[in-house]
């Protein structure tokens, strides 16, 4: 009884850091239209504004309706086959769990790889897609892939779709922003240089400094949450099931296994997975995206 | 002086308002979500007891000496289709669920049957309604918790008295059915 309020209290958390961290991102966003504006209009805010952030709107709108499909065809994920055994499996736990976090029926996908993973995506829980590897269908029994499915459910359930989401768009409009001012820079640039005080160029540098840092600041600030959040699912998941074992088996699955070829699809989606990917020997930097895997064994086991 | 007085009050009684119509809402939306998980475990129930037959039908042409088994699993479905209280439901289901279990534990013994495609599916799909009935039944208990602890403590007590709501009743689970693994795969 009091595990569950406990539950409940670190999902109203949670919900209040997405609100924080979203807003953080869309600040640095704006930070970045302001110092780009002022690099390229040498101080004219207003003008600066006026361009720069219905464009910045647009592309975070648009990357933010697309993403789901954008993410989908990254990882080469196709919609489950209810007709194969296996799969039909894999739509039945989805089912259960679905009913265990009391969220509606996600979409079903696969991704065809040898290697055991699993990820879940999409905008809110009522419009969410998980997907799975095959390797996960043939390596896991169904306990170990129940406790895959309930640790996606929870990311789904705790609105950590959305952050992944929202990031992965900021990230990549800021990116753009900055390749589009090294250009006009590189083409508009020479003629004006040069007329302008000290004070000016020191707040240039500081601005295009700025520009630089902030995706990789977007970055880091998802990482950090995105390893936190890798534990509450954990928890979460082991909740609905009631078994944290299913979970843990098959981390230690995960753990052991080795695919014979690397997953497909970009790094980009690698922190929606259950388990890195790509950078399995990375644990306790700040560039990793999961804690290291023993930990979290060790932390189900004790529950 | 006046004035102040008046805006207090005011702000007072927005509050006021504002926190009624909070609770009013949070709490209907918490009892239907105990109507609604109650109805995903009736849905549920009724899918099971419709593929029951279909599983006699396969099973029958192998299994001609355990009438017995065959006879139990009959009994219970009966019982599941006239149970007409919540909790006499979930009675009959347990009773199914025992059934099953042992049907399928004699199931191991005959190869062919095993085999059968339309055994494989079916007990897949026993499977996970059954699955589904843990859940519900796990969610349904989750939902009239949370119902009960908002309408038990303060404030959320003295609105819930207000609109007249009473504490709803969990689901019990018997101590043969606790012992029985929830997934059973």
């Amino acid at each position: 009884m009091e595990k569950k309020l406990l539950v409940e209290d670190h999902i109203r958390r949670n919900k209040r850091n997405t609100v924080i961290i979203c807003t953080l991102m869309a600040l640095l966003f704006l930070g970045v239209v302001f110092a780009v504006g002022y690099i390229l209009f040498q101080g004219n805010l207003f003008i600066s504004l006026a361009f720069g952030i219905p464009i910045a709107i647009g592309y975070v709108a648009i990357t933010y309706s697309i993403s789901v499909s954008t993410v989908l065809a990254a990882a080469k994920a196709r919609p489950a086959n209810p007709k194969i055994r296996e799969e039909k499996l894999l739509i039945n736990r989805v089912e259960e769990m679905s009913i265990a976090a009391g969220l509606p029926m996600p979409k079903v996908y696969v991704q065809d790889s040898d290697s055991i993973n699993a990820f879940a995506t999409g905008k809110k829980p009522e419009q969410a897609v998980i997907c799975t590897t095959t390797g996960a269908l043939r390596k896991l029994n169904q306990e170990e892939l129940e406790g895959v499915i309930a640790h996606e459910m929870s990311h789904i359930k705790n609105h950590d779709i959305l952050i992944a989401t929202v990031t992965i768009a900021v990230v990549g409009a800021i990116a753009l922003i900055s390749e589009i001012l090294f250009y006009s820079m590189f083409w508009g640039g020479a003629g004006r240089g040069g007329k302008k005080g000290e004070g000016n160029a020191i707040l240039l540098v500081i601005a295009i400094l700025f520009v630089i840092l902030a995706p990789i600041f977007a970055r880091l600030t998802y990482l950090a949450i995105s390893r936190r959040r890798e534990y509450l699912a954990d928890s979460n998941g082991a909740y609905l099931t009631r078994n944290p074992e299913g979970l843990a088996k098959a981390l230690e699955k995960i753990k052991q296994d080795t695919p014979r070829e690397k997953p497909k699809g970009s790094k980009t989606i690698a922190p929606l997975y259950i388990s890195n990917p790509f950078k399995r020997e990375a644990r306790g930097s700040v560039w990793a995206t999961h804690p290291p895997t023993d930990e979290r064994i060790r932390r189900l086991r004790s529950m | 002086m006046l004035l102040t007085i008046l805006i207090v009050v005011i702000i007072i009684v927005v509050i006021f308002a504002m926190m009624y119509w909070g609770f009013f809402n949070r709490i209907i939306r918490m009892e239907n979500r105990i109507d609604n998980s109650w109805a995903q475990i009736d849905v549920q129930l009724r899918r099971r007891a419709e593929l029951i037959p279909n599983l006699m039908e396969t099973v029958k042409g192998y299994m001609k000496h355990e009438k017995e088994v065959l006879e139990n699993v009959t009994k219970a479905r009966t019982a599941l289709m006239n149970a007409k209280t919540p909790q006499k439901n979930i009675d009959a289901d347990n009773m199914l669920t025992g059934a099953l279990k042992t049907l399928f534990a004699v199931a191991e013994n005959y190869p062919d049957l095993k085999a059968n495609q339309n055994f494989i599916q079916l007990q897949d799909e026993l499977t996970n309604t059954e699955n589904k009935i843990a859940y519900s039944r796990q969610h349904f208990n989750d939902s009239v918790l949370a119902f009960n602890n908002t309408i038990e403590t303060f404030p959320g007590l003295w609105f819930a008295k207000r609109m007249g709501k009473k504490t709803r009743e969990m689901l019990q689970i018997p101590e043969a059915a606790r012992e029985v693994p929830k997934v059973k795969f």
